[in-house]
């Protein structure tokens, strides 16, 4: 694993895709890429470029879900930055307790217990960034009774300007990366994992609306 | 496997000749809970005396409906350590002589491995007078994501089926029940009615999870197996894999059928509607829910709907019982199986007059049921009704 990773514009053809996608060479037939998961997209600041960069194994899987809202980046910020209580706007989380750290402080963990009705019981989850000031929140799955192995997730939200109508918009990306679990491929996975995250993105846009509408 | 088979049988105790809505009856059946340790070491039972309390809450809820009943799927035991929590009960019969063709029933409903209580059971004998027939409702609904849909269809679909049924053209069956089902899919869906139905909740009982949150939860839902008898015809909506069997001269026969994302027909449906089906600890529609209808679960909408299939079955002599029952019944216990413990019970009580006797014989049936189901290593919550079907001497007699 890289220590750190130094971001180069490139103004290849793959710049047309989604995805740019660069191979290096880490152990022999084992190739680890590195992934943009926001390049194509209009209006994106450096910093979200940056955060939404992942490092993807041979047997691993990644994508991106892109939700706006109608509300200011400081609601929607104060809602996501709850670590500690993510079922506010992530509705199959059942419940959530911290089991290290305060929940503000990178290294907390969190056990997250899951609705019934879905493919999981509960997760363990280590906070890796919290950055308030760019509005960068990112944690990775450490155990847990699910399938998702490996799992590291970014979510940024940021201020957006569309070319259609010059309105700002609030915007906000969440990628991943994933294990593929034994017996399923990766589309199936995305697919898996889009949907749940899909879900929470619509849930926290309408409750930021609806804060932001009555406040 | 036959041992335990054996143990349930052999705790069966003869109907005793008592009031079903007496404390006797109620302090007898609870007489039987402390066997289900013996058989369900997995089940732990709650003290009896939380077992007292929740009865008197239902004769409670006996006394101010009568003629209907509503299974509270929320009781919960105040000792948090208790794994599951059993609650029986019978209909109030109205008045013999005008009523007479009310079947007889049974109920229970288990929280069973799982923590939280989210089936819920809706009963409303004679809910209907139509072409001077009396109907009879009984639904199963076994929620998932938290328990308001499932509350919500125990208490609002009788009705609406009821208001359909009242404008139905000559025996339109399908149709009415599609069109109640849909009905009460939009009423669980729509932000007024919840806001409405919240109010009224939180007055009687602690609201769920979601209401704190917010109006609106789209990742919530719940199967409904929904039978209508009458004296001519048994009608059976089913939307989801909770499930409706019929006990006709001991051959059992499904009146509805499961389902699941990969059967055949519902797999392509999925499909030409742009979903997938993807197998994630069994098959799920986009690997997230095993089952591919439901009332609610909007976020997995057009992929899972809440339309029913629909069956009508014409009532024969040789009918016993029909079974309604949730997924954890029948995960564990083949139709077969159901219907054979459930003519046991029956033919212990006879077809006679005695209406007590038939109701207790649904209750140990439903029980009984129930008992094998966590002695079989169930792990979801477990919901069963027994309907008795057959047809009482001086009813013969007068036909």
């Amino acid at each position: 694993m890289p220590t750190s990773i130094q971001f180069q514009r490139s103004s290849t053809a793959a710049e047309a895709a989604n995805a740019t996608v660069r191979n290096y060479p880490h152990h022999h037939q084992k190739q680890v890429q590195k992934v943009s998961l926001t390049r194509g997209m209009a209006d994106v600041p450096e910093h979200v470029e940056l955060s939404h960069t992942h490092v993807v194994g041979p047997s691993q899987c990644f994508s991106v879900v892109v939700q706006d809202v109608e509300a200011p980046v400081s609601t929607v910020w104060s809602i996501l930055s709850r670590f500690e209580h993510p079922q506010a706007y992530k509705h199959f989380v059942k419940s959530c307790h911290v089991v290290i750290g305060d929940g503000r402080e990178v290294g907390s963990v969190r056990e997250v217990r899951v609705v019934s009705g879905l493919p999981a019981a509960f997760s363990l989850e280590r906070l890796e960034i919290m950055d308030d000031d760019r509005h960068v929140i990112s944690f990775s799955v450490v155990g847990g009774d699910h399938r998702l192995m490996n799992y590291k997730s970014v979510t940024t939200v940021h201020e957006s300007e569309e070319d259609s109508d010059g309105k700002k918009r609030t915007r906000v990306v969440e990628s991943y990366v994933v294990d593929v679990p034994a017996g399923n491929d990766k589309e199936e996975t995305c697919s898996f994992a889009d949907t749940i995250v899909r879900c929470n993105l619509q849930s926290l846009a309408k409750l930021a609306e609806n804060t932001s509408k009555f406040s | 496997m036959a041992g335990i088979c054996c143990g349930v049988v052999g705790e069966t105790e003869p109907a005793a000749p008592v009031d079903s809505t007496s404390r006797a009856s109620l302090r007898r059946r609870l007489d039987l809970l402390p066997s289900i340790k013996i058989v369900a070491d997995s089940a732990v039972a709650p003290p009896l005396e939380n077992c007292r309390k929740r009865q008197k809450r239902e004769t409670v809820v006996l006394s101010t409906l009568p003629g209907n009943l509503d299974l509270d799927s929320n009781v919960r035991s105040e000792n948090k350590k208790a794994r599951s929590a059993v609650t029986n009960s019978n209909s109030v019969t109205e008045a013999e002589s005008f009523f007479s063709d009310v079947p007889k029933i049974g109920t229970t409903s288990v929280c069973g491995r799982r923590r939280d209580m989210e089936d819920a059971v809706s009963i409303h004998p004679s809910f209907l007078q139509r072409n001077s027939e009396n109907h009879h409702f009984y639904g199963v609904f076994d929620g998932h994501g938290c328990s308001h849909v499932a509350e919500k269809c125990r208490e609002r679909l009788h009705d609406i089926v009821k208001k359909e049924v009242e404008v139905m053209a000559s025996d339109e069956w399908t149709e009415t029940m599609v069109k109640s089902f849909q009905k009460m899919d939009k009423e669980v869906s729509q932000r007024e009615c919840n806001l409405v139905v919240n109010g009224a909740t939180r007055s009687m009982k602690n609201s769920c999870r979601c209401e704190l949150q917010s109006p609106q939860c789209d990742a919530v839902g719940s199967t409904a197996v929904v039978s209508v008898v009458t004296p001519e015809k048994i009608i059976v909506s089913n939307c989801g894999d909770s499930r409706a069997v019929l006990c006709r001269n001991g051959v059992a026969i499904p009146l509805s059928v499961d389902h699941k994302p990969d059967r055949p027909d519902e797999l392509i449906r999925i499909q030409q509607a742009g979903g997938r089906v993807i197998y994630w600890d069994g098959a799920r529609v986009l690997g997230v829910l095993a089952m591919s209808r439901a009332i609610g679960d909007n976020y997995l909408k057009p992929y899972v709907i809440p339309d029913p299939e629909v069956t009508v079955t014409d009532r024969t002599d040789e009918d016993e019982c029909l079974i309604l029952a949730s997924d954890g019944l029948w995960d564990v216990v083949p139709n077969e199986t159901a219907c054979g413990v459930a003519r046991m019970c029956l033919r212990g009580a006879g077809a006679g007059d005695d209406s007590d006797a038939a109701h207790n014989a649904c209750s140990d049936a439903a029980l009984l049921l129930t008992k094998l189901a966590l002695a079989r290593q169930s792990s979801d919550n477990v919901s069963v009704v027994v309907v008795d079907l057959r047809k009482r001497r001086n009813n013969q007699a007068s036909s």
